[in-house]
């Protein structure tokens, strides 16, 4: 039965209840933002870009993926696929030339079919140093890319590189010829309408709150995308990104807090998966041309005393796969001889310390990000500097943003650094970037051993897996034995997504992938 | 007095130049150039050095600071080394969203703190003046962020009665907007309601405990007139502060907006901050630094108006 206040104070507490409830339409109360097909996925940080040829950040490349596709594409399981090329491409004996041949029912969100002329384009926009792309080094033994007929594209190499094709699934995209002087550069930056073959067409950029794409109706993939809008929203807060999801504001988020994972993931109307990635790698850049990293021995004591188990259980609950060799676990080519060389042995450790320069420790500064990406490397540090202290190294924490701490790695100004590195989860990308000359993280090591880089020369120009996975474990086993980088385990990639979500597999290469989810 | 007030507003505008030029210092002080942002970490020497002539960034410093100065003037804040967005436009699109958001708190810090100052400052240990003493050490302790993140854990997620955060502007409807500003005004709100409501309290009690206000009661004025006239003479430090937690409000607002992912100036002004880019983080502290000098000044002037003393001295 219906009460009605009868004294003053009552009243006046029923009729600001009564005000609330009026303020506050139904649609919200049961929030439903998911009514049309629109999918809302989570980013924690703000991208400065949709450009895959600029791309910085892993989680965001998203949006440009969403956008541009490539010849080849990885997918949700790590494997290799022909993604705008009918196949994979056909390789020459010398391992120099490749032939792709293009699907012929593929076109641009502008209309245009796409034909090998815009292929050649493509790659060489990327390649010309005036236009500045930040992933041209990685493509750099690209000598000619010709167009044999209108769905035919042969690419040669300098020297046998087979590694190229691998990352031509994150870092670059097809976009139609003569649109880049078309349209400039900040067009693809900003708001790339009309250039590119994805299954979402750009919509809206706004600033510091989401960005958005209309399904293409026209895509090739016959049916896809199942969703009529994808909203790409920006929330860095931890908590408010993990409300957004309980009260149903979003569909998807990526990098839910490691902590709340396995509670969050249990919870009604809530899903969750994590599976561990083949790329994603959390590094301790050792500089090994200053002291104490100068001396091998020093590097094996750091290598032995860090307990990268208990790193992996009790600061990153399970989403890290601790191993101290630079190959992931769960990857074809781990070596895990290697793994143990430099595996928790605190005795060990104590020797290798005694046997160094410096046997009564040192103390060591320590670069890490202020803010997480990917995971939040603090906590891994302090836990570090709890474990080292038992064979006399003491850590000082230095904290950076991003932006400084990268220039720090790249410039070799560190000491010591840590930080998650993100490759395409191919087995020599990380080695070669960090431990062989040349490549733009170089000093963030300074190490530089001829047998390693003979042994990566033999990989290029090897096609074969069983031999490859010799030679990628000769290459641990000396990295191991030198321990010129630590390691400290390799990533899980991690979402949380509501239950009426479906077809969403987490991206064993990170980056969300959302082309198939069903609402 | 007019001459005083032409006074206060050019030394007004001496420390906002005088800021200006301190904060071009510090943004340019800092280890990171923005080329490594824009061109990446791979970027070597020369291209950095290319992007940072194409954008000024190699002339002297002074003359960096006068072409800026001059352009913003003009109410050219340039254009972002960054994302390559209009700095003023971008400025434009987050300042209504903070403004909305740092004006409610103020308008819910102004009625509530003066209101419960008010109030228990007539009955000096009564029950609402020992409830509000004690509400107020809650108000002050409790930080603003912490305060957000619960607030959003009982009112979004358990009851479902607000979003978890998000911005709806006006256009969207009153219903909407009021909603997704409740709860991170009211998180900005707390802690100046305490912090006005002590000095409210404070300086009302002292008023009231004044001779005139004694004569203003034994010539027969009524309660409510002598304390509406002690409220007015209480006033001036009040004003004061509530001037400068209009300016406060705008610093915290920083945390609130990233609590509550609101697309405001604290949003774009971290993301500045964190993607080096100098002259979006140039515009939004300068934008800051002006309304706390302004706020300043209006209070000044308030003041002048409410104490006939001040005028006086003018």
């Amino acid at each position: 039965m219906l009460t009605v206040p009868t004294n003053r104070r009552a009243f006046l507490a029923a009729a600001a209840g009564g005000a609330l409830g009026g303020l506050l339409p139904a649609s919200l109360l049961h929030a439903q933002p998911n009514n049309g097909k629109t999918l809302t996925i989570v980013l924690p940080s703000n991208p400065i870009t949709i450009d895959p040829i600029n791309q910085l950040n892993h989680d965001a490349m998203v949006l440009g993926q969403t956008v541009f596709e490539n010849l080849v594409e990885y997918d949700v399981d790590g494997v290799l696929k022909p993604q705008l090329a009918k196949a994979l491409p056909t390789v020459s004996a010398d391992q120099k030339t490749y032939t792709f041949e293009l699907r012929d029912d593929v076109t641009f969100h502008n209309g245009k079919k796409m034909t090998a002329e815009d292929v050649k384009y493509s790659f060489d926009y990327l390649l010309d140093p005036a236009n500045k792309a930040l992933r041209r080094p990685i493509f750099g033994k690209i000598a000619k890319v010709s167009v044999l007929d209108p769905l035919k594209v042969q690419v040669e190499l300098s020297e046998p590189y087979g590694q190229w094709v691998y990352f031509l699934t994150k870092y670059m995209g097809i976009f139609p010829a003569g649109s880049r002087k078309e349209h400039g550069d900040d067009y693809f930056k900003q708001k790339p309408a009309g250039v590119g073959t994805g299954f979402g067409v750009f919509e809206e950029w706004k600033p510091n709150d989401y960005i958005s794409f209309r399904k293409n109706p026209n895509y090739w993939r016959k049916g896809l995308p199942a969703w009529d809008r994808l909203v790409v929203k920006m929330i860095p807060e931890d908590a408010t990104r993990v409300a957004y999801l309980l009260t149903g504001q979003v569909d998807i988020i990526s990098a839910p807090p490691p902590r709340e994972f396995n509670r969050l993931k249990t919870m009604p109307g809530i899903t969750g998966a994590s599976r561990p990635t083949l790329g994603g790698s959390l590094l301790m850049f050792t500089n090994n041309l200053k002291a104490p990293f100068d001396d091998v021995n020093f590097r094996k004591a750091l290598a032995c005393a860090t307990d990268r188990k208990t790193i992996a259980e009790k600061v990153y609950y399970g989403l890290l796969d601790p191993t101290g060799g630079l190959a992931p676990p769960r990857g074809w080519w781990f070596n895990p001889e290697a793994d143990k060389e430099v595996a928790f042995d605190l005795d060990r450790a104590k020797q290798f310390l005694a046997k160094s320069k410096y046997p009564n420790g040192a103390e060591i500064d320590i670069s890490i990000q202020a803010e997480p990406y990917l995971l939040d490397t603090k906590d891994a540090a302090i836990f570090l500097q709890a474990q080292l202290a038992k064979i006399g190294i003491k850590l000082n924490l230095k904290v950076y943003e991003f932006s400084v701490l990268i220039q720090q790695i790249a410039r070799g100004e560190h000491q010591m650094a840590m930080q998650v590195y993100m490759s395409p989860g191919e087995p020599t990308y990380t080695i070669a970037n960090t431990v062989m000359p040349g490549q733009f993280l170089s000093k963030s090591t300074g190490y530089d051993n001829a047998e390693l880089n003979a042994l990566m020369s033999a990989a290029f120009a090897e096609s074969e897996q069983a031999k490859l996975k010799d030679i990628y474990g000769k290459m641990q086993m000396i990295l191991a034995r030198d321990a010129p980088i630590g390691v400290l385990g390799f990533v899980h990639a991690s979402n949380l997504w509501r239950q009426g979500v479906q077809d969403f597999k987490v991206n064993q290469a990170l980056t969300m992938s959302v082309g198939e989810v069903k609402l | 007095m007019l001459r005083l007030v032409a006074g206060r507003i050019v030394s007004s505008i001496g420390t906002l130049l005088f800021v200006g030029l301190a904060l071009f210092a510090l943004t340019r002080s800092g280890p990171g150039s923005p080329a490594r942002i824009v061109l990446g970490a791979d970027a070597t020497a020369e291209q950095i050095a290319q992007f940072e002539q194409a954008n000024g960034l190699d002339q002297p410093f002074l003359s960096q600071y006068a072409a800026w100065l001059g352009d913003v003037l003009r109410g050219d804040f340039g254009r972002s080394f960054v994302t390559g967005r209009d700095v003023a436009a971008e400025i434009a699109n987050a300042l209504p969203v903070t403004l909305a958001i740092v004006l409610f708190a103020f308008l819910i810090a102004l009625i509530f703190g003066i209101g419960i100052g008010v109030l228990s400052a007539l009955k000096p240990g009564g029950v609402f003046d020992r409830v509000s003493r004690f509400a107020a050490v809650l108000g002050l302790s409790i930080p603003a962020f912490w305060l957000g993140i619960v607030l959003i854990r009982f009112l979004a997620v358990d009851l479902r009665l607000l979003p978890p955060g998000g911005y709806f502007p006006l256009s969207a409807g009153l219903s909407l907007h009021l909603q997704s500003i409740l709860m991170p005004s009211l998180s900005l709100a707390v802690y100046y309601i305490a912090v006005l409501a002590r000095m409210t309290q404070a300086s009302l009690q002292e008023t009231l405990r004044g001779d005139y206000v004694r004569t203003a009661r034994a010539m027969g004025l009524s309660s409510r007139q002598v304390v509406f006239y002690a409220l007015v003479n209480a006033l001036p430090p009040v004003v004061n502060l509530a001037a400068l937690s209009f300016g406060y409000m705008f610093g915290w607002a920083l945390i609130i907006e990233q609590v509550f992912n609101i697309p405001g100036l604290s949003r774009a002004l971290l993301n500045a901050i964190s993607q080096r880019d100098f002259l979006l983080l140039q515009g939004i502290v300068f934008l800051f630094t002006a309304i706390f000098v302004f706020a300043n000044l209006g209070a000044d002037l308030i003041n002048r108006v409410l104490d006939p003393r001040q005028r006086a001295a003018a």
